[in-house]
Order: C-alpha cells, then sequence, then structure tokens
C-alpha cells in the first residue's frame, strides 16, 4: 500500500480534535451573525479570509452595534487578530526550503492559531520537501470545517439552545490549553507559556482590541529575553 | 453596500497584510534568527494569555456558564489528558462533559433544574 501524501495526512490529522475544537466555535459565530441579522454570504466571507475568531466578534460587534462606525470597528478587529504577524513571522521559516519562496505564500491565508499551533510542533521534525503540503493539507481541512460549521450554525442558528452553544464555546480555549500542555517540555515553550500565563491579566487593562496583543508581546518579551540570559 | 459589508471588506484586506507581511519577514530570516525566536515567543505567550482568559475571565456567550462549571471542565480535562494518554479528542470530550456535568449540579443546587 503507497505511503499517503503529505498533503493527506495533514488533513487525516486536521479532522480530529483540531476540527471539532474550531468547528463548535465557527458553529457559534455563524448562529451570532445570523442572529445580528447578516446573511449567510457575511458569515463565510468573515469566516474564510477574517479566519480569526477573536477579531470577527470584535468586527461582528461593533459592525453590527449602532453608530459604532466602519474604521473604529476595522481598527479593533485588525488589532484582536494583530498576532497573526508574529505568528506568521515565526512559522515561515519552517515552511520548507526558501526557494522558490512563492510557494511559502500559499500558506498565508491560512495562518491561524489552529493550524498554526500543530504546526509550529509537527513541522520541524518533517523532511523540508514534506512541510508545506502538511500544513495545506493541515490548513485546508481546518478551514473547510470552520466554514461548514459557520454555515450550519447561521442555519441552525432559531434552534440551537444558547445554554448549548455556551458550553460548546468552551472546547475551543480547552483545546488550545491542551495543545500549550503537550508542548511544555519543548525548549522554549515552557517559559513562553507561563509568562504570556502570568501576563494576561494585562488584557483586562488594556481593554478588548489591544488587550491580548499586549499580553503576548509583554509576556512573550520577557520570556525572550529570560531564554537568552 | 452596507455599513458591515465595507468593514469587513476592509478587515480582509487588513489580515492579508498582517499575515503576508509576517510570511515576507519570516521568510527572508533563519530559523534560529532572534527575531524568529521573539516571534514564537510572543506568538505562544499570546495564546497562553488568550487561554487563561477564555477560561477565567471569559467575554460573550462563554460567559454565561457559571465559573465553577468552568472549573469543572477543566478538571475533566486535565484527569482525561491523565486517562487517555494524552490524546486529543477523547480529552477534549471529556472535558465538555466536565463542564455539562458541573453545570447540570450547580443549576440542580439553585433548583433551576
Amino acid at each position: 500500500m503507497p505511503r499517503p501524501t503529505p498533503f493527506r495526512i495533514g488533513a487525516i490529522e486536521a479532522l480530529g480534535a483540531p476540527a471539532l475544537a474550531m468547528g463548535v466555535t465557527f458553529l457559534a459565530f455563524g448562529a451570532a451573525v445570523a442572529e445580528a441579522g447578516l446573511p449567510l454570504g457575511w458569515a463565510l466571507l468573515c469566516s474564510a479570509a477574517v479566519y480569526g475568531m477573536a477579531g470577527q466578534l470584535v468586527l461582528l460587534g461593533l459592525a453590527t452595534g449602532a453608530g459604532a462606525g466602519v474604521l473604529p470597528a476595522v481598527a479593533a478587529a485588525t488589532a484582536a487578530n494583530a498576532r497573526f504577524l508574529p505568528m506568521s513571522v515565526a512559522i515561515a521559516p519552517l515552511l520548507g526550503p526558501r526557494r522558490p519562496g512563492w510557494k511559502r505564500l500559499l500558506a498565508t491565508p491560512f495562518i491561524a492559531i489552529t493550524p498554526w499551533a500543530p504546526a509550529m510542533r509537527r513541522l520541524p521534525g518533517l523532511p523540508e520537501h514534506e512541510r508545506l503540503p502538511w500544513f495545506l493539507g493541515f490548513a485546508l481541512a481546518s478551514w473547510t470545517a470552520g466554514l461548514a460549521a459557520t454555515a450550519a450554525g447561521h442555519w441552525l442558528a432559531p434552534s440551537l439552545p444558547v445554554a448549548l452553544r455556551a458550553a460548546l464555546l468552551f472546547t475551543n480555549p480547552l483545546y488550545f490549553a491542551l495543545l500549550l500542555a503537550a508542548d511544555l517540555g519543548r525548549p522554549g515553550v515552557r517559559s513562553a507559556v507561563i509568562c504570556g500565563a502570568l501576563a494576561a491579566p494585562l488584557a483586562l487593562w488594556l481593554g478588548p482590541a489591544w488587550g491580548l496583543l499586549g499580553a503576548g508581546l509583554v509576556g512573550g518579551t520577557i520570556a525572550f529575553l529570560w531564554q537568552r540570559r | 453596500m452596507t455599513e458591515a459589508d465595507l468593514a469587513l471588506g476592509l478587515t480582509v484586506l487588513a489580515m492579508l497584510g498582517l499575515r503576508g507581511t509576517g510570511m515576507l519577514l519570516g521568510g527572508a530570516l533563519r530559523p534560529d534568527h532572534p527575531f524568529i525566536a521573539w516571534a514564537a515567543a510572543v506568538s505562544l505567550a499570546t495564546l497562553a494569555a488568550f487561554v487563561v482568559l477564555a477560561i477565567a475571565t471569559p467575554g460573550g456567550l462563554l460567559a454565561t456558564v457559571p465559573w465553577p462549571a468552568r472549573l469543572a471542565g477543566v478538571a475533566a480535562g486535565v484527569l482525561g489528558w491523565r486517562l487517555f494518554g494524552a490524546r486529543m479528542l477523547p480529552t477534549l470530550l471529556a472535558g465538555l462533559a466536565g463542564l455539562l456535568a458541573g453545570w447540570a449540579v450547580i443549576a440542580a443546587g439553585s433548583g433551576l433544574l
């Protein structure tokens, strides 16, 4: 029997816990968009191209709020997802050979926490030429699961009990907590996770738009300096 | 075009800018470059902060889940992690079951069931 391609292996790995964790969050988002009176196309484009739940929720809240204004909504959503910049910087060198560089850009639309966190663990152990196909397989499968869940949530919104949607949302932070716990033994991870967790209260002080990025910048920079002592 | 459509379109462009800039910057550097190490530390710390905030002080719908129920979910997740040998899917389901059970107990205690 031939060995599955790296693309297929990545896709299969995505269609377990990652798709579940992501699916329930996007299901709740689709339902929230329907409740806000926006069409399915808006929900799908937001999930597909913003593709970062913190920014999606901020955008939905502000874009549909009375008198919020377009530019404040865009600025707040961008700030809420600003983590994509350091995440892309960190993953780019792991995505395989540097030449031709354009191939790596295929991964650009899919840089989000769900594919990024497992990829940071998995990519260093793969041969260079298998990394990008693995990432694209994982990312496309989880992205498709997210879109399908968004559509399902939009469609099912009237029949999904609020309590059930609230409980399902818990799956998302729990999944990331487990991923981080699994990585605590890797060099550099433990200090970044501890410093990030300790810096989390800063986010409450900074507010919803900049809080998460602020806590990450402070916690991550302290961890980086600590590692280089 | 409504304001919501315009806001979505501009946000999509901003996301492309963030991700594209990061890919170009990261692609030009070696994996062991200090800037890459710093970016990885910041990304991991951001994720850790997100997890802490989402469990301890969540916003939106998750905030309607009482904190003891969220704590029960985390405890069940930790237990599942040990029981299932760090396998993600059964551990996630254990955590979700723990949260629902905790919530049901709290609701029963409050006379809501």
